[in-house]
């Protein structure tokens, strides 16, 4: 992948350049047009519970992608970022709890959710970075389940076993933004907008020295970087975007507990980043929408098979050993090799090969 | 064959100065019981070309990666340009004008060869956390091409790394090594495996770099190594053994009892 | 022991000091002051003695979990499960059979199978693949976990210990004094003691094993450098194979010992697998000495903290761990740089 285009060297001096827009393949223009007309066929229910869930969780995996595809260390704390900026929310803002929550306006507790969040998982980066890659994943669980645990045991602060209810977004501009359809184009275009954030930023000096670092860290320190830094500051960017995902999801459950952040729920962030693909960012929202389809539609199928709709844990458990047995680099790598298949076979016409598109 | 073009520093200690680019004093580094290197001293000037030479484990890639930040020295001090860099990262010493490269070559195979000299770059200028993406006006990309041309690879510009030969590769390790303002560049084992042509190419690459930037290159090839070092370090078993201009060192009785049949070809 | 007291003087003062005065609060008598403002020494062992019990069970599954890390470099994120599927297992057999003892060896032999299944079908294909393994090992505790809640249930399960072990014995710590003068000895459940002294046998024997014997030679070298260990010519697969069946079924009978002296439940895998993940980031890997000391400070912080701060005993683990990380990454017994 260039960094550096050169479409005048491609192409010779006097071919015009293409602007940006021309640039995108058509796939993602059908796309857009579905995505945004969407409302129009589908019904509240499909809005609100199967996409809303799906861009909020293809937010958080996205941010974990953020950091295991380009920056080579599987986090796990992401689910308990997006987690504390919930509880931020709750406790700045407004909740059922009148006792704990200091019901400041949307202006204040928004960011400062975020802000805390943020630091939350930068602390949490910076202690997990200066060990060997293997650790990441073993320090990240640690503290994923201290902070479970300890939400749960702290009732002055995170109230405990109950956590806050009645937790929603504010009314802004007029509009109910919990209502399905208001909803839907809010987590559509937080979940776009995180998306473009890291295909932009990839290409970026620091996304490309991420990636370098990724690739051959004791190189890059003796390029004149450093490491360290470089990947805290992988924290700091990938938990602005989980922590978005977090107040997102504390919305659509109107309510934020120890549970959101248990470890059943820590490990699905991984397991759906894992089963999308986890090298490209478009694999956490294929990942999501896998996982929010199995997880809304599987208990009808386990019924189906004489099995009680519980299961899904099961289902989900084995999807992923599949999957990590057989194409590690998930639902994507199983496309890429079926379109590299497809390009070998060549142009029944004339008999030539494709070169296979670029991937995004 | 003219100058390469690079950049002096613009703290105008770009000068030959009379100070020592480079100075080991007592350098031991100890890896549990075994003693890889034992009080190295070694002074370098600014600008001298040194050779360092020695036989397999005689400690002069452990002698590197001391410098270079990859350890720290068990004793001894580090001084680049009389600033004690021995408990400094690598990248604070990169920053000060080191630069090296590798015996087997550390380059990115998975990126071509544009962005590795980019990378190389980058790395030693500003903006490297920044979100933005590099211009095409930005100055850095047309330090990018200079660079690959001063190292012949401008065919190879949009070429992956992966699918380079080797020769190209070690003339791509050259080029990260003259990213931004080296002031000293360590060379490691540089000619290992190249072609006689090659060879010739990568000494005359070496010979015309600016007065400015010294080096100390590690070098089995004796012909190499004396054609374009002024003086010579020799290592014998984790220690300095011999220094000296090159003739001295070659004509050395000691230095060829060790080393029977090394050199000539 | 001796070169790290000549290296690091303070630190041994320090430690040696702290060591002086925890003895001394055992074993000496407590005035009427100090259990003004200590609390009662009752409560105090108890909780000293809840925490070195607990530690020594924490001790037998994170043993087994950091040699395996430590010699095959694989995060068995699944092992909690398998202390877990111990656990049922020794409650079905000890049921079944009636007798708690005979539940020990069967668990044993049948989780370490599962482990010589795991690490023959599974792990082995995958060698080098460090990441890969570990999100095998995910994958695996997520399916043992559904597994087994679907056919033990949600339900709490304990296993009863045998009628020559169950209640109380004396020991000779002074509990309290009676006005009259009388001494009172702390009275502590039997089965937790004798859990504690298998325990110490146990490590004992796995020292041993580790320091005195050709194997223990081998595991210890490929904890060190697994790349030489290969090289030397050692069929380095079948000491694999021992090693993870061992740790497997090491965490196995500690479910057994879990669920006589606590219970066994769903969400008891992640807590220890917990234990054993800061067990092994503290005190390195593939070290028997690490391990018990790592598990006795986490069942020694989580019972004080329990008694005397209850809603912060979890920060305490934590803060030491944070702690660690912060200041030496590479753990309080690894080497630096």
């Amino acid at each position: 992948m260039a960094v550096i285009e050169n479409p005048d060297h491609a192409s010779g001096s006097d071919a015009p350049t293409r602007s940006w827009y021309e640039n995108i393949a058509p796939g993602w223009w059908v796309l857009a047009v579905i995505m945004l007309f969407m409302p129009a066929v589908a019904n509240d229910f499909i809005l609100f519970q199967v996409f809303g869930w799906t861009f909020i969780l293809g937010m958080i995996a996205l941010s974990l992608m953020f950091l295991a595809g380009y920056g080579g260390m599987v986090s796990l704390i992401q689910m308990s970022v997006a987690a504390m900026a919930g509880y931020m929310v709750a406790i700045f803002g407004f909740s059922g709890i009148s006792d704990l929550s200091l019901g400041m306006p949307w202006w204040v507790y928004l960011p400062l959710a975020i802000l805390i969040a943020t630091i939350f998982g930068t602390l949490v980066g910076a202690l997990a970075v200066r060990t060997e890659g293997i650790y990441t994943i073993m320090i990240t669980l640690a503290i994923a389940s201290a902070f479970f645990y300890f939400t749960r045991q702290n009732y002055g602060i995170f109230n405990g076993y109950t956590g806050f209810n009645l937790v929603v977004p504010p009314q802004l501009f007029g509009v109910d933004w919990r209502a399905p359809m208001p909803f839907y184009y809010l987590t559509l275009g937080c979940a776009t907008l995180a998306y473009l954030a890291v295909v932009y930023v990839s290409r970026a000096p620091f996304g490309l020295v991420l990636q370098g670092i990724r690739d051959n860290p004791r190189r890059m320190a003796a390029l004149g970087y450093n490491v360290v830094a470089h990947r805290i500051a992988a924290y700091t960017f990938a938990s602005i975007i989980a922590a978005v995902g977090g107040i997102l999801l504390v919305w659509q459950n109107a309510q934020v507990a120890p549970g959101t952040a248990g470890i059943p729920a820590v490990i699905d962030i991984l397991v759906i980043a894992v089963i999308g693909g986890i090298g490209r960012p478009i694999g956490a929202f294929i990942g999501a929408i896998i996982y929010v389809v199995l997880s809304t539609f599987a208990p009808d199928f386990l019924f189906s098979v004489g099995l009680s709709a519980e299961r899904f844990n099961l289902l989900i458990g084995l999807g992923f050993l599949a999957i990590v047995f057989f194409s590690p680099d998930g639902v994507l790598g199983l496309w890429d090799r079926w379109q590299e298949r497809r390009a070998k076979r060549g142009d029944p016409l004339t008999g030539r090969s494709d070169d296979g598109g670029n991937p995004l | 064959m003219n100058v390469i073009a690079i950049p002096k520093p613009s703290n105008g200690l770009g000068s030959v100065s009379s100070g020592n680019a480079l100075e080991l004093r007592g350098v031991t580094k100890l890896f549990g019981a075994l003693a890889a290197i034992s009080d190295i001293t070694m002074p370098v000037r600014s600008g001298e070309r040194r050779a360092v030479l020695g036989s397999n484990g005689a400690g002069k890639t452990t002698l590197f990666n001391c410098v270079t930040g990859d350890f720290f020295p068990t004793s001894g001090t580090i001084r680049l340009f009389g600033e004690d860099v021995s408990r400094f990262p690598a990248y604070e010493r990169i920053r000060r004008g080191l630069r090296r490269t590798y015996q087997i070559s550390l380059l990115f195979g998975g990126l071509t060869v544009a962005d590795n000299v980019y990378l190389a770059c980058r790395g030693v200028s500003r903006g490297r956390f920044s979100l933005f993406r590099t211009r095409a006006t930005d100055p850095v990309r047309l330090r990018v091409e200079e660079l690959i041309a001063a190292v012949n690879l401008t065919e190879a510009t949009d070429t992956l790394v992966s699918e380079l030969s080797y020769g190209q590769q070690r003339q791509l390790e050259i080029a990260l090594a003259l990213a931004g303002a080296p002031r000293l560049i360590l060379f490691d084992e540089p000619a290992a495996g190249l072609s006689p042509t090659e060879r010739r190419e990568l000494i005359n690459i070496l010979t015309s770099l600016p007065g400015h930037i010294g080096y100390v290159i590690i070098e089995h090839d004796m012909d190499v190594a004396l054609r374009v070092a002024e003086s010579v370090t020799m290592m014998h078993n984790g220690r300095v053994f011999r220094e000296g201009a090159p003739e001295e060192i070659e004509d050395d009785p000691e230095v060829q009892a060790l080393y029977l049949g090394h050199g000539e070809e | 022991m001796a070169r790290f007291a000549s290296r690091h003087p303070v630190w041994t003062f320090i430690i040696v000091l702290a060591a002086a005065v925890f003895l001394w609060l055992i074993f000496a008598p407590w005035s009427a002051e100090m259990e003004e403002t200590l609390g009662r020494k009752r409560i105090f062992l108890n909780a000293i003695f809840g925490g070195v019990t607990l530690g020594a069970l924490y001790f037998l599954v994170a043993s087994g979990f950091t040699l395996i890390f430590g010699l095959m470099r694989n995060v068995n994120l699944a092992h909690g499960s398998l202390y877990l599927l111990g656990g049922y297992l020794g409650f079905e057999i000890s049921e079944f059979t009636g007798s708690w003892l005979i539940a020990f060896p069967a668990v044993f032999i049948i989780v370490a199978l599962v482990g010589i299944v795991l690490q023959h079908q599974v792990f082995r294909r995958m060698d080098g693949e460090d990441l890969r393994q570990t999100m095998v090992t995910i994958g695996l505790s997520v399916v043992l976990a559904d597994l087994m809640l679907w056919y033990w249930g949600g339900q709490s399960y304990t296993i009863f210990a045998p009628d020559w072990l169950s209640g109380p014995m004396t020991l000779p710590i002074i509990s309290s004094i009676r006005d009259s003068g009388e001494i009172v000895y702390l009275r502590y459940p039997a089965v937790r003691m004798a859990i504690l002294l298998a325990a110490i046998v146990i490590g004992i024997g796995m020292w041993l094993l580790l320091n005195r014997t050709r194997l223990g030679m081998f595991v210890r070298a490929g904890v060190d450098d697994r790349e030489m260990l290969a090289a030397s010519g050692v069929r380095i697969q079948y000491i694999f194979l021992a090693v993870f069946a061992f740790g497997a079924g090491l965490a196995g009978i500690a479910g057994i010992v879990g669920g006589t002296f606590q219970s066994l439940s769903p969400g008891e895998d992640t807590r220890f697998l917990l234990a054993s993940l800061v067990v092994v980031i503290v005190w390195g890997r593939g070290s028997i000495p690490g391990a018990a000391i790592g598990a006795l400070v986490i069942g020694l912080s989580e019972q004080l903290g329990l008694v005397y701060a209850p809603t912060y005993s979890v920060v305490f683990t934590f803060l030491i761990m944070a702690l660690v990380l912060a200041f030496r990454p590479q753990g309080l017994l690894g080497s630096a740089r």
